[in-house]
């Protein structure tokens, strides 16, 4: 009897998850740091610390990659929260969620730019021309954009990094009103941060 | 969920962007400037019928089973109109549905909501099993059965290809008589038509009265009378109803008076016509009467020198208007679901002045630019507005006739040396392939057809030969003919697929199947040239003449868009989602390269 008239606030596992997507390098942990900030939980671990290549954190979760290998359960908790998930993992989210995603451009050659330096910085080698990988992102890219238009789950904002980085209060307005959700607008706006805007493609 | 359709058969996006850059399609610029415009991939063929039922389906020919206006039984090679299929009874023969497949609108209404589709093809006869409001459009006949022909009452001696023709008998004092004939009914000495007598005066040189039976009408030259409703009785208790437009066309020293296709009669039809009649019946008192057979612009009338130019574009101006009407009537009420309607005339309008008189198709364009500036208005802004085409236009300067070319590359031989006929007449011993169908091309295969001569093992050998003669083939201009012959195993998926064309020929701009090819015919000519006043088409091969879609929302993410795109964008939901890859399985080269990267961030 109780239950028939207990207010009823939906389920945080019900809600849309909000990811923040992109190609890695194109602003998803600003972003994520720009949600965190708005008040949104985020679902994230600590592996993965802050540093050069992101002095404010990167904001992933391990779980993210395993979603290859069917790791999904984490995504019942994760209603209401924003997770990152690169572009090309976003295939592997599972139906029967819904998402609200925020998909980050940048110039490629920027993105590039930025990979080169992350790579270098992680010992690692970069064996493909940019390129060859200019192309291969933009074949990527070209693959997801209708991939994401077409699922019946999913609503997606893109988001310029670059146009952002020089008028950010428009495009802060326009994730406001994208999620619907109650989020603190002065705070989101004070991260954009020139000190991030680094490897402009010259 | 809240959607509002309009479907503008054969609204061309090359012509929409030329108007569109001289700012001439306000209203639907308004769409594409905000993102809400994409030409949209039609099926193959292009064909209308094919179209808005792929469109409806979300799925290829493959799925749904009309594959071109005519098919045939494979057994005996009798062809058929695949929009009015028939099967016997113990009463005799009636009609059937031409698809079963699900639509989005049977969808939406699974899902809990109203759906209403207006003039949507190959909807006849109507479905009252679905929960789905539908006045059925092209594939609906006129009240014999048929797919509509005039009556032409005239003083002369003439004589036209289609249409009938009857005399005007003189009485005296400007009086004249005629019959006009209706349904055929059984009787001793076999079929017998019913008749009504008819009685013309010429009042003055600009009007005159007719009477039709019981009815009687006062005409002004050159102007189409109301809707009327005419009874041919076939029998004691028994009436058929039928209803109609007149028009007088000549009070000089000729006398001719024409009538459009006696017409089924919505609220006493024999026929399953609309769902549900009470539907139609409401329809019909509350807004006024509508034309319903489903080509009710008659180009065959003016195709035969029946009716003007100028009385053919009125002709679509009324059925146009009492189609808004009808609409608008249904959007004052529409709370939730689908509602969708298609607008023909432009079709129709092309065919006869695309060619020749541009400045009529494009004062059509802007007529549908007003009109969907008028629903955009009516809607709030939760409402899902769609306004598509089926395909776009193209000039038709040349009729191929395709069994002709079979005969000449040696695939098509006819019986007893004869070097012209139609199917009835081909040594099929001897046939590989026979054209029917305007884009259909068919392997006779052993054990498929009735007396079929192609082995498996050479079906892809004569395919891939044939596909390379049609592509080869040059036109009088020195054009090619064909711009692609799609094979059914690469563009059809879905449990129809083996009842359909082998090959489907996509025929390059300028040409078209003659009609003659799509009754299975073989003329003595091959290719010759379209003086018709039909000139221009778009069954054609479908890269040449895609369709458009507008939506009041961003569509430029989405790529390509499609027929099979159509569903998701009207109901949020897919019918069929085989054409959606994940990205990693869409262009796999460079996927290796990708990974490798992501792994070297430490993102996989």
């Amino acid at each position: 009897m109780l239950k028939l008239f207990s207010s009823k606030k939906p389920t945080p596992n019900k809600q849309p998850i909000v990811v923040v997507s992109g190609l890695p390098r194109s602003g998803t942990s600003m972003m994520m740091k720009m949600l965190a900030e708005g008040g949104l939980s985020t679902v994230t671990d600590a592996i993965r610390a802050a540093d050069d290549d992101n002095p404010n954190g990167y904001f992933e979760f391990e779980r993210v990659k395993q979603m290859t290998a069917g790791d999904r359960a984490w995504l019942d908790e994760s209603g209401g929260k924003v997770v990152k998930v690169i572009s090309a993992l976003l295939e592997h989210l599972p139906a029967g969620y819904s998402y609200k995603v925020i998909f980050m451009e940048r110039e490629i050659r920027e993105v590039l730019a930025s990979q080169k330096k992350m790579l270098d910085n992680r010992g690692e080698q970069n064996k493909v021309t940019d390129a060859e990988m200019e192309e291969q992102y933009r074949a990527h890219l070209a693959a997801v954009k209708p991939w994401l238009a077409r699922q019946p789950n999913m609503d997606v904002l893109y988001v310029g990094y670059n146009a952002m980085m020089s008028d950010p209060e428009p495009y802060c307005h326009r994730i406001v009103e994208f999620l619907g959700l109650p989020l603190h607008f002065e705070k989101m706006l004070a991260v954009p941060n020139e000190r991030l805007y680094r490897n402009r493609a010259s | 969920m809240k959607t509002v359709i309009l479907g503008f058969d054969s609204f061309d996006p090359a012509i929409f962007e030329s108007l569109a850059g001289r700012n001439l399609l306000p209203n639907l610029q308004k769409m594409m400037d905000a993102g809400g415009y994409s030409r949209l991939e039609v099926c193959s063929p292009p064909q209308t019928e094919v179209s808005w039922t792929c469109i409806a389906t979300g799925t290829d020919p493959g799925g749904h089973g009309i594959f071109d206006f005519v098919l045939r039984d494979p057994a005996s090679y009798i062809p058929y109109v695949s929009i009015l299929p028939m099967k016997k009874t113990a009463v005799g023969e009636t009609f059937i549905p031409p698809y079963t497949t699900k639509t989005f609108f049977e969808e939406a209404a699974d899902m809990g909501y109203p759906a209403t589709a207006l003039w949507w093809p190959a909807m006849f006869p109507a479905r009252p099993e679905l929960p789905v409001n539908t006045l059925p459009g092209l594939g609906t006949p006129d009240i014999r059965g048929q797919l509509g022909v005039g009556t032409l009452l005239t003083t002369e001696d003439e004589t036209k290809k289609k249409t009938a023709v009857t005399k005007l008998i003189s009485t005296g004092s400007n009086r004249f008589t005629s019959t006009l004939s209706g349904p055929a009914v059984a009787s001793k000495n076999g079929p017998q038509a019913l008749t009504l007598p008819v009685i013309l005066e010429a009042v003055d040189s600009q009007s005159a009265r007719l009477q039709i039976g019981d009815v009687k009408l006062e005409l002004k030259l050159g102007q189409w009378s109301d809707i009327f409703e005419i009874k041919f009785k076939a029998g004691l208790l028994a009436n058929v109803h039928a209803i109609t437009r007149v028009i007088v066309t000549d009070l000089g020293a000729a006398k001719r008076v024409y009538f459009l296709p006696l017409q089924i009669h919505p609220l006493h039809s024999t026929f399953h016509y609309a769902s549900s009649p009470a539907f139609a019946k409401a329809l019909w008192s509350k807004v006024g009467s509508y034309l319903t057979l489903g080509w009710p612009q008659d180009t065959t009338g003016l195709e035969e020198n029946c009716i003007s130019d100028d009385q053919f574009i009125a002709l679509c101006d009324l059925i146009f208007e009492r189609r808004k009407q009808i609409f608008y009537h249904l959007l004052a009420d529409f709370k939730e679901g689908v509602l969708a309607s298609i607008f023909d005339d432009l079709d129709r309008i092309q065919h006869m002045f695309h060619h020749n008189r541009r400045d009529v198709a494009e004062a059509w364009y802007k007529k549908l630019d007003e009109f969907v500036g008028e629903v955009a208005a009516k809607l709030g802004p939760k409402t899902r507005f769609l306004v598509m085409s089926d395909h776009g236009f193209s000039t038709f300067e040349y009729k191929v006739h395709l069994n002709r070319w079979l005969v000449e590359q040696g695939w098509l031989v006819l019986k007893d040396g004869k070097t012209e006929g139609d199917l009835s007449g081909v040594d099929w011993t001897k046939t590989k392939i026979y054209a029917l169908g305007l884009n259909s091309l068919y392997l006779n295969v052993a054990g498929r057809e009735g007396q079929g001569t192609v082995n498996a093992s050479e079906l892809e050998s004569l395919l891939g030969e044939v596909q390379t003669r049609l592509l080869a083939w040059k036109g009088p201009d020195g054009r090619n003919v064909v711009s692609a012959g799609r094979l059914k195993h690469e563009i059809y998926n879905g449990p129809y697929s083996r009842l359909g064309p082998d090959l489907i020929v996509g025929y390059a701009a300028g040409y078209r199947a003659s009609s003659e090819t799509g009754l299975g015919k073989i003329p003595a000519e091959l290719i010759e040239e379209n003086h018709d006043h039909w000139g221009a088409d778009h069954c054609i091969d479908k890269d040449v003449v895609p369709g458009v879609i507008f939506a009041n929302r961003d569509l430029r993410d989405f790529g390509g868009i499609s027929f099979r795109d159509v569903p998701f964008l009207a109901i949020g939901k897919h019918l069929d989602q085989s054409h959606i890859k994940p990205p990693s399985q869409v262009g796999p080269q460079g996927q290796k390269d990708l990974e490798e990267r992501l792994k070297g961030l430490g993102y996989l």
